[in-house]
Order: C-alpha cells, then structure tokens, then sequence
C-alpha cells in the first residue's frame, strides 16, 4: 500500500467480516455451557437449595462471629493445635525442600543425562499427582495418627512441587558463568559453588518460602483426618455444633496464617530484591506452563 | 594516576548467623514436636511392606461398580465451581487492581475480603458449608466456588496491575463510563491470561474434588472414607489409582491448551 | 469554543505545570502548541477534558465548567472531544474495527459494548471514520500488525468515530518518521478543513509547527508566552518560546 496523499484516490471498498470470529464465539459458548449443564444435571441441586443457602450459612456464620475468647478455647485447645500445624509445615517443608534441591540437580536437563533426568522429573510429576490429604490417607495406617503423618505426606508432596520448580530454576541458568570459571581451572565443586548456587538460590529459596506458606494451610486441615494439626479440633467443634469456638478456631487460624504470609512475603522481596524488585513466586508458579503464557 | 583512600570492608553483621542459629534451634524444637523419627520410619519398614502388601493387589471388581458414579460427581462439582468461581472472580479481580478499581474504597475491602478468603483452606471451607446446607455435592461445589475465586482474584488481579495503562485512559478520553472503559481496553489485554488461569484453576479443583467427600461434600472422598473405614485398602489403591490417572489425563490437556494459547 | 480563564495545574508534590493561563480557542480553528518537554504543553491539553483537573481556576468547554464537573457531565464533554496520544493507545490484542468502535462507547449501552454487538449505525461511523483515514482495508486487521502510522489513523479515526467538536493531538507524530509525520499532519488538516472540527495540536518539531499550523501558540515553563499566527513566526519567536537556541533536535527534517 503507498503510502501516497489518500483523498485525490477513489476510495477502496469495504472488506468482508472474517467468518473466524462468529466460530470462535460458538466454540466457547458450547464448551462452557455443554459441561455445565452435565455436570449440574447430575449433581441435581434444585433451585430451592440455592435460594436457602445463603440463610442456612448465616446461620451457622453468625454464632462464628462471636468467638469463644475464654482462657481454655484459645490457649488450651486452638493455640496448640495451630501451632502443631505449624511445626508440621515448617518441618514438612523442610523435609521437602532438603530432598528435593538434591534431587533437582539430577532432574535438570542441562546437569544430568537425558536418562536421569526422565527419571527423576517423572518421579517428581508422580508424587505430585496426589493432594496431601491422599498421601496423608495412605500413610495413616502405616505411621499411624497424629502429626508424623501429616510431616510426612506434606513432605513427600513438597518434593514433587518443589523439585519440579527448583530443577527448572536450575535449567534456566546463565552458562557464562559457569563457562568462566571452567575456564579459570575450576572443577565442579568450584562451578557449583561460585556458578550455579549463586543464581539459582535465590529463587529456590523464596520457592521454599512460598511452599511453606501454602503448606501450613495444608497442615492445617490434615487434621481432619487425625494427622495432626488445628483441622480436627475444628471438626470436633463443628460435630458439636460449638460454633463460637468453630469461630475461635478459624480466626486464630487466619491471624497465625496472615502473619506467616506477610513475614514470608516480606523475606521473598528481600531475597529477590536483586531481581528489579519483583515479589518473586506467587501460586502461579506451582505450574510454569502458565508462566510461558505470561 | 593515584587511587583514593581503599574503602573500609562492610561491617560485619550478626544477624545472618542468629539468624540462622534461630531457624535451626526453631527446626530443631518443631521436629521434636511433630513426633519426627527416624528410628520409627525404620523400625515400620516391616510394617510398612506388610501394610503395603494389602494395597495390593487393587480391588477392581468393586472398582468396576462403585468408583464411576462418584468420580463422575466428583468431576461435575470441579466443573461447576471452575465455570461458576472463574466467573466471579473477574469482576473481584478487576476491583483488587489500583489501575481499574473503581474507587480507593472498592480497592481496599476488596484486597481484604480476597486476603482473609484466601487464608482458608479449601477442606475448611468444605466443612463449612457441610455444616451449614448439609452433606453432598452443593456442599463441595460451594467450597470450591470460594477456593477458585481466591486464586483467581490474586492471580488476575495481579496480572492487571501490569496492564498497559494508555489504552484505558484513551477509552476514558471517549467519554465512556468507567467499567465499559475497563471492559474495551484493559479486558482485552488480560483475556490470555484469564483463560490460561481458569484451566489451571480447573485442574487445582479436580484434585481438590477428589479428596472434598472425605469431610462429606460429594464426590469420590465419601468413598475413600467408607472404605478406610473398613480397613479396605486393595479398594482404595483401586480408587487412588484411577484418580491418579484422571487427574494425569487432565494436566495433559490443560497444559496443552495452555501452551497453544502463548 | 474552548476557553481558559486565569488556569493552573499544580500536581501533588508541588509542581506547577500550568501557570495562569488565559486562552480562547474558537470553533473551528487549527492551533499548534509548541514548547520545551516540560513546558505544559500535555497538561494543557488534558485539561481541556479533564484528565487531568486544573487546580485553580477554570477550563470552559462551549460554555461548560471543566474543572469539578460531576461525573455524568465530565463523561458528556468527553464525548465531544477526541484525544489522539504520542503512543497511539491501541489495544493492540484486537482489531482495528473493535479499536475505532471504542470512539462509540459512550452513546451505547454496557451490555451491548461487552459482547460486542454495536447498533447498525455506529459500526457505519466507525468505518466511516476509517475511510476518512484512508485504511478502511485493514478494519479486520490486529492492531498488532499495523505499522506505527497506520496505527496513529486509527488512533485518529477512533477519534473521529466519536464525532467529536474538538480534537486534541497530543504529539500525534512524535513516534513517526517523517513521510508518515507529513501524511499524518495533512490528514488532520484535511479533517479541519472539511468537518470543521476544531483541531489543536501538541508539536514537538518547529518546522513541522511552522508548515502545518495556523495559529501557534507558545509555552514556557506553563505560562502562555506567545499567541499568534503562523506567518508573523520567526526563528526569534522560537528562541524566545524555547528561551533557548534551536538546534538541529528541534527540526523534524533532521532527524535520522
């Protein structure tokens, strides 16, 4: 098209509507709506279900809303239990990240051989595959009830997630470094130390920080099937429809964790501060197939 | 060329090393608190390759007649409350952005309301609403609805914050009202994103639907229970494995979607 | 008729971008503002619809109070008045038709603008406007795959689809090479001349002001320095505005 003085020229027709865009639009609706009315089908929640619940809520939430400050509620029975969840998480994590930062070296393409890494990252995916409270499931009658479990059904959970993002943290790494010292006469302990630490560490560990922060809401809801935490005391006082201490129990459990997430937060940006100030991860990153659509 | 005065080295701090110090003391006293044992782990090997043993061989037969019905359920609640949370959450979102809220005050109850919401787990909010309308699917897909919305509100909202600012000032410029401005000029621009979130979302909530009926909300969990109850563990292998292989199905196709959307 | 009486900008942390300023604009006209980076010359232009308020005094659009203005007729000024932006402000994600059609949102509903299904009438306007720029063939297009000048003409014909009484370029070419700056300049001269669309327009290069402008009106450090025609301007009047020599950054000509 020149890109000549248009008004002395007849002026060019009007182009057709692209017949793309009305097919795209069906394609959506159909694939919203079609599931939609299967999956609602079939659950066969009526109309009047719906309209009643917001009442039938209130009147459980209501009660909640006037906790049960006294001495014993709050110090004997939820403050423990909470910060049970909190040892179970922290150690959890723990457990997670020291194993899977190992592991992760060999899962990571550009470290490993292609074998090990196949390995090693379909080790990770299968772990991954199954929620906490499944793993915790399938270890109750192995180790038993109460808080072991639930350390350990978080900690094998967290080397899954955990290695899956520490490993591609590793695979995205500068070589020029590495190169350099390489050439410098450093063997691997050298590389590792002064070239891939250095640049991987910092992400990995806000990864870490950010796992933990999700594993303590984890751990606090194991307990509802006894491994160990807040989630039972909250199921037992719910069971006995003690709703002022249901309350209790939730809101020392938001408070606890807000404050987790705010110092966790805090951390995070100062680790990553090098990185032009960024938060660092957030739950975006637990699948960073969506970090490619960003 | 003469060169100033070296500069002094940087002070040494503490810090770190308390720091440090206190992480592991902190360690230390947390794994004596959660019963960590290592000798316990070695002495249950035997127990564990005992136990272990009962998961297998895996029930199929029973799987055969009792799984389906529940998975199907379980599926259905993941979809209803993906559509159904996803969908709520972008107007949520939009007003947790300083760029396209509406106001200072919509900004700051809505970031708050999304805050506190996102603190509790998905299992609690599941025995809420059990508690409150009863055992079954409405009770699951509630939770779920609440849990979605969570994580797309941060997510999103999060993603229109570092939105091209110009196209919504020109929509302004128009004379348009602030949410059709919003709508033309910033929705446009998160909308990959958008569906890029709502997939994943969708995966979170079908693992999330698996395990929801163990505190009674629908789906698969009631069954896991029953038969935990019964010491059936060869069943449970069977329903744990065809959750495994469902959940794997969906991640592929999630992903794949994802990435053709880049 | 767009009228300043004794206006001033000062925005938050102290800075006074608009001194004072006393101007009229008639309908109708073809002015140029120039003047240094920092002189006024953006906030000036936003003042006239209300991005950005003036702090003191007052900013008449035919006989409507800018400044405090309530929501509901901040929105009916605006409608009448066509903003074009130094970078285009494109959605750059969707067409170009979807891209002018925004000039129409504010004389349709919500509901019909979210699901994009816009009256007969104003899809009319829009390719309209398109024609009027000359790129009616690329409506379907993303804006995306435009080059810069197309994409300023479609910035220009969204702001026409608005059918606006004043338009406002705020460095429309700034962001251009020269053969497109001059293809740009005419079009908006050709739209002043055969619409009758009051037209003003930051410029940031002197010979472009001087080819293309009537009236020029000058600032210096947001006070109004010189407000004249085009033909009593020389260099000194330039020296003078700019407070400074011209150099060779100053001339679209000698770029690159």
């Amino acid at each position: 098209m020149s890109e000549v003085f248009r008004d002395t020229e007849a002026p060019l027709g009007r182009p057709e509507a692209p017949r793309g865009t009305r097919w795209i639009r069906w394609t959506v609706v159909v694939v919203l709506v079609v599931p939609s009315i299967w999956a609602a089908s079939g659950l066969g929640i009526s109309m009047q279900r719906i309209l009643e619940a917001p009442a039938d809520m209130w009147r459980i939430i209501r009660p909640m809303l006037r906790p049960d400050f006294s001495y014993n509620q709050v110090f004997e029975r939820t403050l423990p239990k909470v910060m049970e969840s909190l040892y179970i998480a922290w150690i959890g994590t723990i457990v997670g990240a020291l194993f899977s930062f190992l592991l992760s070296f060999a899962a990571a393409k550009n470290l490993s051989p292609r074998w090990l890494t196949f390995l090693v990252r379909n080790l990770f995916n299968a772990i991954r595959a199954f929620p906490e409270l499944l793993l915790a499931f399938i270890f109750l009658p192995i180790f038993g009830l109460g808080a072991w479990t639930g350390t350990l059904a978080i900690g094998l959970h967290s080397i899954g997630t955990l290695g899956k993002l520490s490993s591609e943290v590793i695979e995205g790494i500068d070589p020029g470094p590495l190169e350099a010292i390489h050439s410098a006469g450093g063997r691997w302990p050298s590389v590792m130390r002064f070239g891939v630490l250095p640049q991987v560490l910092p992400t990995i560990v806000a990864y870490w920080l950010y796992r933990f922060e999700i594993n303590l809401r984890v751990s606090a809801f194991l307990g509802v099937i006894g491994a160990g935490g807040v989630g039972a005391e909250l199921v037992s006082q719910l069971r006995f429809r003690n709703f002022p201490a249901a309350g209790t129990v939730l809101l020392v459990t938001i408070c606890v964790v807000l404050i987790i997430d705010t110092v966790s937060s805090m951390i995070r940006r100062r680790i990553i501060t090098g990185k032009a100030g960024e938060e660092g991860p957030t739950e975006l990153f637990d699948e960073p197939a969506a970090v490619g659509v960003l | 060329m003469t060169q100033g005065a070296r500069p002094a080295p940087p002070k040494k701090s503490a810090v770190p090393y308390l720091a440090v110090a206190a992480v592991i003391a902190f360690t230390v006293f947390a794994a004596r608190q959660v019963g960590f044992s290592l000798s316990q782990i070695v002495n249950n090997f035997q127990t564990a390759r005992d136990f272990i043993g009962r998961f297998f061989p895996p029930d199929w037969a029973w799987a055969k007649e009792n799984v389906p019905g529940p998975m199907i359920e379980t599926i259905q609640i993941a979809i209803i409350a993906a559509i159904i949370g996803c969908s709520v959450a972008l107007p949520i979102a939009f007003w947790a952005s300083k760029l396209t809220a509406n106001n200072r005050w919509v900004y700051y109850i809505d970031k708050w309301f999304l805050n506190v919401i996102r603190t509790i787990p998905d299992i609690f909010w599941a025995m809420l609403f059990v508690t409150g309308i009863g055992f079954g699917a409405f009770a699951g897909v509630l939770a779920l609805i609440m849990f979605s919305l969570s994580i797309m509100g941060k997510l999103l909202s999060e993603t229109i914050d570092s939105a091209d600012p110009g196209p919504l000032e020109a929509a302004k410029a128009t004379g348009a009202g602030h949410t059709q401005a919003v709508q033309a000029s910033v929705l446009p621009q998160v909308m990959p994103n958008y569906v890029a979130y709502a997939l994943y979302i969708f995966e979170l909530d079908i693992r999330a639907s698996t395990v929801l009926g163990i505190v009674g909300a629908g789906g698969i969990g009631r069954v896991l229970e029953a038969q935990r109850a019964f010491f059936r563990f060869d069943r449970i292998m069977a329903i744990v494995i065809v959750i495994f292989v469902i959940v794997f199905l969906i991640e592929q196709v999630s992903v794949f979607v994802r990435r053709r959307l880049v | 008729m767009i009228e300043f009486k004794n206006a001033s900008v000062t925005y938050r942390g102290g800075v006074r971008a608009l001194r004072n300023i006393d101007l009229t604009i008639h309908d109708g006209e073809f002015v140029v503002i120039v003047g240094l980076s920092g002189a006024g010359k953006s906030t000036l232009l936003r003042a006239v619809n209300g991005l950005v308020p003036v702090t003191k005094g007052s900013v008449l659009v035919d006989g409507k109070e800018v400044a405090g203005a309530s929501t509901a007729d901040l929105r009916e000024i605006r409608s009448h008045v066509g903003l074009i932006f130094q970078t285009f402000n494109l959605v750059i994600r969707t067409s170009v038709l979807n891209n002018v059609l925004m000039g129409r949102l504010s004389k349709v509903p919500l509901w019909r603008s979210t699901l994009g299904m816009w009256p007969e009438a104003d899809r009319e306007i829009a390719m309209q406007s398109l024609e009027r720029v000359g790129i009616v063939e690329k409506a379907y297009v993303r804006a995306s795959n435009l080059s810069g000048g197309q994409q300023q003409r479609v910035g220009i014909a969204r702001a026409l689809a608005q059918e606006p009484k004043v338009l406002l370029a705020d460095e429309p070419v700034a962001s251009l090479d020269p053969v497109t700056s001059h293809i740009v300049m005419r079009d908006l001269q050709r739209i002043n001349r055969e619409l009758g669309i009051t037209t003003v327009i930051n410029l940031h290069f002197l010979d472009l002001a001087r080819a293309y402008g009537k009236r020029m009106v000058g600032l210096q450090a947001g006070e109004l320095v010189y407000d004249g025609n085009i033909a009593d301007v020389s260099d000194d009047t330039f020296r003078e505005i700019y407070g400074r020599a011209i150099t060779p950054d100053d001339i679209m000509e000698m770029q690159g």
